[in-house]
């Protein structure tokens, strides 16, 4: 108390150098986070059609994080419809946990082209604490594919041309994929590339043999990732597989199904015998019963 | 004295003298080892186990088997032999079916010895599904031990009626007991005639119920298409290493009462050589059917198979395979066909390898395919390759062969080891026919 009295100026001097360097911390924090390093974001847009069915695109967006591809979730992109002296608001979309968003083109009659026909969008992120800002042009010339298979000297072809949307003039020298629809991926018939002739056609042998629920077949055939039209694919379904016998017996009483489906004769038989047995089991202790009481 | 008295006094259940006491004492202490080593397989899981991915069976179930095979003796010795009258049985009877109640009571425990979670015994039940072995077995084991149970209480009637009178001076709370048991046994017409018919019914009931016991047990590896059980012959194979494994003990247990307890006017040489002799039929259908299983799989085996014969005739499990074919089942062949070879001592002999080479058959059924998996992982550590019990699992598993013997130990301190009432009957029927002829 002595020493208080004697100098409280000194105590005074040492609060405020306390909050003086609390203030400055607060603002050094401050600084950090303005100079913390934001990432790029790199947006890939690949634009599908799928004839008599819908548009869209597939939006990836990543980013190097420490010299790792990093996929960047849960962005808000907006997409656009560019004409040349307007940017049309399509709509927005968020990327999900892998980075992809996929954000479906409706009403495609309203979507408008320039002068060349040909549609350009642009997809923007407005940028975030962690990201800088990005965006991606995409510009595809409207394509189409008819297919249909034709049955020659007993063979099945499946036959498909890709023309212009806009002229219906047939596109030359594209190569467009045949492949059958499975499970998890499809499998190609016919070779790797084949490529349209002049009049924008392809004709394919579909091989015998080729498995489908009921005999039916869900062909493809598929112009992928095209500078100019994008991926347009079609989808062509035929009864020319063999037919899947469904050997499936899941319904069915079995030795290994759950025991609601436990066949009937070991219903009847195990449970014969179990009562068979603890029938006599309980006519025994009666008797024991019995012989305490005679 | 008459001969009534000697009979008694004979028969009649003593106190444990000094090597009884001991011998209690030694199997109690195992059993605590055992207790031990049980909750701390409780605690921290059956990782302290040497069972693993592969060998996801081991001891415990080779011992489980052991158990249920040893059971079986219930239904041969006493039921077989008690419906085709042969006399010789009455002083071996009772200790048979001792042996099948200990037996099935410690399979049933062992079983749940096995279970990482015995505590979800119950789910066995509650989900039970007749499609699976498991759920079988789960049944036939309950019902096997109130049977075995059935089997040992109603000969053992009269017998409880007799000790209570003679108890009634020297140990009052004894003869209480016994009075309580006898369940008001009179020995009333109406009474034996109840009797009779039920010990009528319960001796052809084990047999079937045995049966299924040992035929379940071999199904519930068979139906697992693994290398080495996937066998048709494999139901009458367990049937018939039961028929061995029954016999084996029963000859160890009753050679060792008769020492101690001074039975030899009544367990006479001729009983050893007539179960002598059923122990070479055991021997030799059981041999037959050894020769089934490992034969025409080493005609027709494919890779799989091939690998596992070779594990089992050349490979790591020969010595124990032929140890157990040689030593538990030729040698005691041989031995047994011989007359010297069923007297009381090379029988005693005989029966300890038997039951030794039971036990370990069963080791080698177990362990040895399951190392030879369907689906071998990847990457698997070295370790999973091989087993060999851990600490735990011998302390447990000699835990439960010490409490089988403790329940033989128990009841035959309590017990009439020989029918007393019986053996009177079979004695005032021969004296009468005796003097009919004279």
């Amino acid at each position: 108390m002595k020493v208080l009295r004697q100098n409280p100026l000194k105590y005074r001097f040492i609060i405020l150098a306390f909050i003086s360097v609390w203030f400055f911390n607060m603002g050094s924090q401050n600084l950090y986070a303005q100079k913390a390093k934001k990432n790029k974001v790199r947006l890939n847009v690949e634009y599908v059609k799928i004839m008599d069915g819908e548009a869209y695109f597939n939006i990836k967006a990543s980013s190097k994080v420490k010299k790792k591809n990093t996929k960047v979730s849960n962005i808000d992109l907006s997409i656009f419809n560019v004409l040349e002296d307007e940017k049309i608001l399509l709509g927005k979309s968020k990327t999900n946990s892998k980075g992809e968003s996929k954000f479906v083109l409706k009403n495609t009659n309203t979507l408008q082209a320039d002068s060349s026909y040909t549609f350009n969008f642009l997809i923007t992120f407005k940028g975030n604490d962690s990201y800088k800002k990005a965006k991606k042009k995409i510009s595809f010339i409207d394509a189409n594919i008819e297919a249909k298979i034709i049955t020659k000297d007993s063979v099945n072809y499946i036959t498909a041309t890709l023309f212009d949307a806009n002229s219906n003039s047939p596109i030359i020298d594209e190569s467009l994929t045949v492949q059958v629809q499975r499970l998890f991926n499809p499998v190609r018939i016919g070779e790797e590339f084949n490529n349209t002739d002049d009049s924008g056609s392809i004709l394919v042998p579909i091989e015998n043999g080729i498995p489908g629920i009921e005999g039916n077949l869900a062909i493809e055939v598929v112009l992928n990732e095209s500078d100019d039209y994008g991926t347009v694919k079609v989808i062509v379904k035929a009864p020319i597989g063999i037919s899947i016998v469904d050997e499936s017996t899941f319904d069915q009483r079995t030795m290994w199904s759950p025991r609601n489906k436990t066949p009937i004769f070991l219903l009847i038989f195990p449970n014969l015998l179990i009562i068979g047995i603890w029938g006599f089991i309980i006519y025994l202790f009666i008797n024991l019963f019995k012989l305490s009481k005679s | 004295m008459n001969n009534y008295d000697k009979l008694l006094k004979d028969l009649a259940p003593r106190k444990f003298k000094k090597l009884g006491v001991i011998w209690t004492s030694l199997l109690i202490i195992i059993i605590i080892l055992g207790i031990v080593a049980y909750i701390d397989q409780l605690i921290k899981g059956q990782v302290v186990t040497n069972m693993r991915d592969y060998s996801l069976w081991g001891i415990y179930i080779s011992n489980f088997v052991f158990f249920v095979a040893t059971s079986f003796v219930g239904s041969v010795a006493v039921a077989i032999l008690r419906l085709t009258h042969k006399t010789w049985r009455t002083p071996l009877v009772r200790i048979a079916e001792i042996i099948t109640l200990a037996s099935i009571i410690m399979a049933g425990i062992t079983i749940m010895i096995d279970m990482a979670r015995p505590d979800r015994l119950l789910n066995l039940f509650i989900y039970a599904r007749l499609q699976s072995p498991i759920t079988w077995d789960v049944i036939i084991i309950p019902t096997y031990i109130v049977i075995s149970f059935l089997l040992l209480y109603f000969p053992l009637i009269p017998d409880l009626a007799i000790l209570k009178n003679h108890f009634k001076e020297k140990s009052p709370f004894l003869s209480k007991w016994y009075g309580k048991l006898s369940l008001n046994w009179t020995g009333s017409e109406a009474q034996k005639a109840i009797q009779t018919k039920s010990v009528k019914i319960v001796a052809i009931m084990i047999i079937p119920v045995g049966l299924i016991l040992q035929t379940i047990d071999a199904w519930l590896f068979s139906t697992t298409y693994r290398v080495g059980w996937n066998s048709t012959n494999m139901g009458a194979y367990f049937i018939s290493g039961a028929f061995v494994a029954g016999i084996g003990a029963l000859v160890v247990v009753v050679y060792i009462l008769r020492r101690t307890y001074h039975l030899e006017n009544y367990i006479t040489d001729l009983h050893f050589d007539k179960i002598g002799r059923l122990l070479t039929l055991a021997c030799l259908t059981y041999l037959y059917f050894n020769i089934n299983e490992y034969l025409i799989p080493a005609f027709t085996a494919s890779v799989e198979e091939e690998i596992h014969l070779r594990s089992l005739f050349t490979g790591h499990y020969a010595p124990l395979f032929w140890a157990v074919t040689i030593g538990g089942l030729i040698i005691p062949i041989i031995v047994l066909i011989f007359k010297k070879g069923r007297k009381p001592l090379p029988m005693f002999i005989i029966g300890m390898l038997v039951v030794l080479g039971s036990w370990w058959k069963r080791y080698i059924i177990v362990t040895s395919t399951l190392l030879h998996p369907f689906l071998p992982i990847q990457g698997v550590p070295e370790s999973w390759h091989h087993y060999f019990p851990s600490l735990h699992e011998w302390l447990i598993t000699f835990a439960t062969l010490a409490m089988a013997l403790l329940i033989i130990t128990i009841l035959v301190r309590y017990l009439p080891i020989i029918p007393i009432q019986r053996t009177a009957d079979e004695q005032e029927e021969l004296k009468t026919n005796k003097t009919t002829k004279s």
